[in-house]
C-alpha cells in the first residue's frame, strides 16, 4: 500500500476502508451497455469486528465431533436436485457424516427423506451413493418392507413380533422442502422454515436466477485433504487470486471484488471479469486485458475476432461476443441478460456447505462435505448447470465423475482445462494450510476487515451452532 | 457355448429409453436401448435372483429394484452393495429391424 492510501484507510472506521483509487465493482458495472438488475446492484456489507478466528475448528477432531452433534443436525442441506428424482419412486442417497437419507418422491409434488436404517437390526435400505427407483424398501437381511410413503408394509413372520405395531414403525423422516429445483433436508424437526432460515433478500436474488429451468450437464466429485470449512473457505475471496491464480488477475477486478452478507446463513461476492486487477495496474492495456480473458466454459468462445478498436474496453468487447456466443451455444435468448451478468462472478454460500454461482459464464453449485470419521477430509463436488434446451426436453442429470485425491481437475470427462486448473490450484493450498493450522504457534487465523467478511460470517454462524447445546 | 443368435423381439418393441424382459430357453434375459444403443443383459439380479426388470437404467447402469444395487448394463459389473457379483450379458444385434441375443 502507498502512504497516501494508509493515510487515507487509516481516517476511516474498521472494515469501511476499500481498495485505493479503483473504481468499485458497482462504478465497473454501472459503466456496463445493458444495465444490471437490482440484485446485482445492491450491497450489503457490514462490519463483524477484527478478532482472529480460533483453529481448534479446523484441527481438533472433537471440534468436528460437536459439528456433527450440532450443526450438521440442524441446517438446511441441499441434498439433491429435483431431477435426480423426476418420477414418483425415484431414490437418492444423500449422506452427511455417519447419517444417511433416502430422499424419494412420494407423489408427484412431494419428496420426503427416511433415515436410512432398517427399524429391524439396522441395516442400511440402501446402500449410501447411490440412487435409483424403487415401489417399496424392502431390507436385504429378512426383507422387511416400508411403502414408499415411509409406513411398514411387512414384518417377516409378523406373528413373531406382537410388539411390532405398524403404526410405530413407519421410516423416521428428516424435514423437506423444495426450492429452485434444489431438495433440502434438515433433520431438526424444530428448524425455521427454508425461506425464513434463508431471507427474503436472498430469496429476492434466487428467484430472479430460475435454477429450477436449469440441468445438471457435469458433476466432478473429490476429496480434498483439508477440513471441510478451510476448502469452503478457499472459495470466499478473490484476495487469493493475484497469488493463487496469477493467469487470472489479468482479467479480474480482484482485489475490488463486492462482499455482503445477509443475515446468518447468506453471503456472496461479486468479483468483475473483463477488467484489469489493482494489483496489476499499468501493467497491460486493454487490449492484453481481453487476450487473457478465460471464462468457466470457453468452448463457447472459441473463434470470436479479439481485436479490440479504437476506445473499447475489454470488459464490453467480452460481453458483447459472450452474448452472442452464449446464445448460440445455448440456443437461448439472451438479450435482456445483464453485461454483468453474462461476464461476471456471484458467488453465493448457503450456509452450511453449499455455493450457488449465478450468471451465465459460471454456472455453477459446489457441494462440501466432511468425510465421516476424518476432520482432515472434505468431499468436494462441483455441478455445472446449463438451461434446460428450449423445446423443454430436460436431459437426465450427468453422473457423478470421482476423481482419485492425485488427479487433476482437468482429467474429468467434460471439464474445460482452464476451469479445472483454476480447481487445481485452489486445492492445492489446503493441504499446506491443513499443515500448517496443526503446526502454528499462533491460535487464530487473521482475516481482512472487507476482503473475508465471508470467512468471518461464515465461522461466526458455524461458532453459534457449536456453541449452542440446544 | 453356442454363438447362435436368436430373435428376441422387433425392434420397434424397444425405442431409445426402453427395455424389455423375455425367456430364452430357460433363461430370463433384458434388452436395454439406451443412448450407448442396445445392450443385452440377465433379467435375474445376481443378489437375491429377483427379477431385475422393472429397474431404472440410466447412464447405461440398471438398478435392481428391490434393493437398489446397481449394474454396469455393459459389462454386468455389479457397482453397488449389496450386490458383488456380476450378471450376464449376451452379445445384441439388429438384423432385418428384428433385435436378436446370442446367449
Ligand atoms: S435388519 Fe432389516 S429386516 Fe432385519
Ligand atoms: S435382489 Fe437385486 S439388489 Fe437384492
Ligand atoms: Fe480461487
Amino acid at each position: 500500500m502507498s502512504e497516501q492510501a494508509l493515510d487515507n484507510a487509516s481516517n476511516l472506521a474498521p472494515g469501511q476502508a476499500r481498495c485505493p483509487n479503483e473504481p468499485t465493482t458497482q462504478e465497473i458495472i454501472a459503466r456496463d451497455k445493458v444495465g444490471a438488475p437490482t440484485w446485482v446492484r445492491s450491497e450489503s456489507y457490514a462490519y463483524m469486528g477484527s478478532d482472529d478466528v480460533t483453529i481448534d475448528r479446523y484441527v481438533d477432531p472433537a471440534y468436528a465431533q460437536k459439528e456433527f452433534d450440532r450443526l450438521w443436525t440442524r441446517t438446511w442441506q441441499f441434498a439433491c436436485r429435483e431431477e435426480h428424482i423426476p418420477e414418483v419412486g425415484d431414490y437418492y442417497v444423500y449422506d452427511i457424516g455417519r447419517n444417511s437419507f433416502i430422499v424419494t418422491r412420494t407423489a408427484e409434488n412431494e419428496v420426503k427423506a427416511f433415515y436410512n436404517a432398517c427399524l429391524h437390526r439396522g441395516t442400511k435400505l440402501r446402500a449410501s451413493n447411490t440412487e435409483g427407483c424403487a415401489s417399496e424398501f424392502t431390507c436385504p437381511f429378512h426383507g422387511w418392507t416400508w411403502n414408499l410413503d415411509g409406513s411398514l408394509q411387512k414384518a417377516t413372520c409378523d406373528w413373531d413380533f406382537p410388539h411390532v405395531k405398524e403404526d410405530e414403525f413407519g421410516l423416521p423422516e428428516a424435514k423437506v422442502e423444495l426450492l429452485a429445483g434444489f431438495v433440502f433436508i434438515n433433520m431438526d424437526h424444530d428448524a425455521p422454515p427454508l425461506a425464513e432460515y434463508l431471507g427474503d433478500d436472498f430469496l429476492g436474488h434466487l428467484k430472479s436466477w430460475k435454477m429450477e429451468n436449469r440441468y445438471i450437464v457435469g458433476h466432478v466429485a473429490k476429496v480434498i485433504p483439508a477440513n471441510w470449512k478451510l476448502t469452503m473457505e478457499a472459495f470466499m475471496e478473490a484476495y487469493h487470486v493475484i497469488e493463487t491464480h496469477p493467469q487470472v488477475a489479468v482479467s479480474n477486478a480482484d482485489a475490488n471484488s463486492q462482499y455482503d452478507t445477509y443475515g446468518e446463513h447468506v453471503n456472496r461476492f461479486i468479483s468483475s471479469l473483463g477488467v484489469l486487477s489493482p494489483h496489476l495496474r499499468g501493467q497491460y492495456t486493454e487490449q492484453d486485458v481481453l487476450d487473457q480473458f478465460t471464462v468457466g466454459d470457453s468452448s463457447v468462445l472459441s473463434g470470436a475476432d479479439r481485436q479490440l478498436k479504437e476506445g473499447e474496453t475489454a470488459r464490453q468487447r467480452m460481453a458483447d461476443m459472450m452474448r452472442e456466443m452464449f446464445e448460440k451455444a445455448t440456443n437461448s435468448d439472451l438479450s435482456g441478460v445483464s453485461d454483468s451478468e453474462l461476464l461476471d462472478c456471484f458467488s453465493y454460500t448457503v450456509f452450511p456447505n453449499t455455493f450457488l454461482f449465478a450468471g451465465i459464464s459460471l454456472p455453477m453449485v459446489y457441494r462440501f462435505r466432511p468425510v465421516a470419521n476424518d476432520h482432515r477430509k472434505c468431499l468436494y463436488e462441483v455441478f455445472f448447470l446449463r438451461p434446460v434446451p428450449k423445446d423443454g426436453n430436460r436431459p437426465e442429470p450427468a453422473e457423478c465423475v470421482m476423481l482419485e485425491e492425485h488427479q487433476s481437475f482437468k482429467e474429468a470427462e467434460g471439464m474445460d482445462p482452464g476451469f479445472g486448473e483454476i480447481l487445481d490450484q485452489d486445492t492445492e493450498n489446503l493441504l499446506l494450510q491443513q499443515e500448517g493450522l496443526e503446526a502454528t504457534a499462533k491460535p487464530g487465523i487473521t482475516l481482512g476487515n472487507y476482503q473475508e467478511i465471508r470467512v468471518r460470517h461464515f465461522e461466526a454462524t458455524v461458532d453459534k451452532y457449536v456453541a449452542d447445546n440446544a | 457355448m453356442s454363438s447362435e443368435f436368436t430373435r428376441f423381439c422387433p425392434l420397434a418393441d424397444v425405442p431409445v429409453g426402453g427395455k424389455k424382459a423375455a425367456k430364452i430357453n430357460d433363461t430370463w434375459v433384458m434388452v436395454c436401448n439406451t443412448n450407448d444403443g442396445l445392450f443385452a443383459v440377465s433379467a435375474i439380479c445376481s443378489h437375491q435372483d429377483k427379477p431385475l426388470f422393472n429397474g431404472r437404467v440410466r447412464n447405461c447402469k440398471v438398478t435392481c429394484p428391490v434393493h437398489g444395487a446397481r449394474f454396469d448394463l455393459k459389462t454386468g459389473e455389479p457397482l453397488d452393495l449389496p450386490a458383488t457379483k456380476p450378471i450376464a450379458t449376451y452379445e445384441v444385434r439388429v438384423v432385418d429391424d428384428w433385435v436378436e441375443v446370442c446367449l
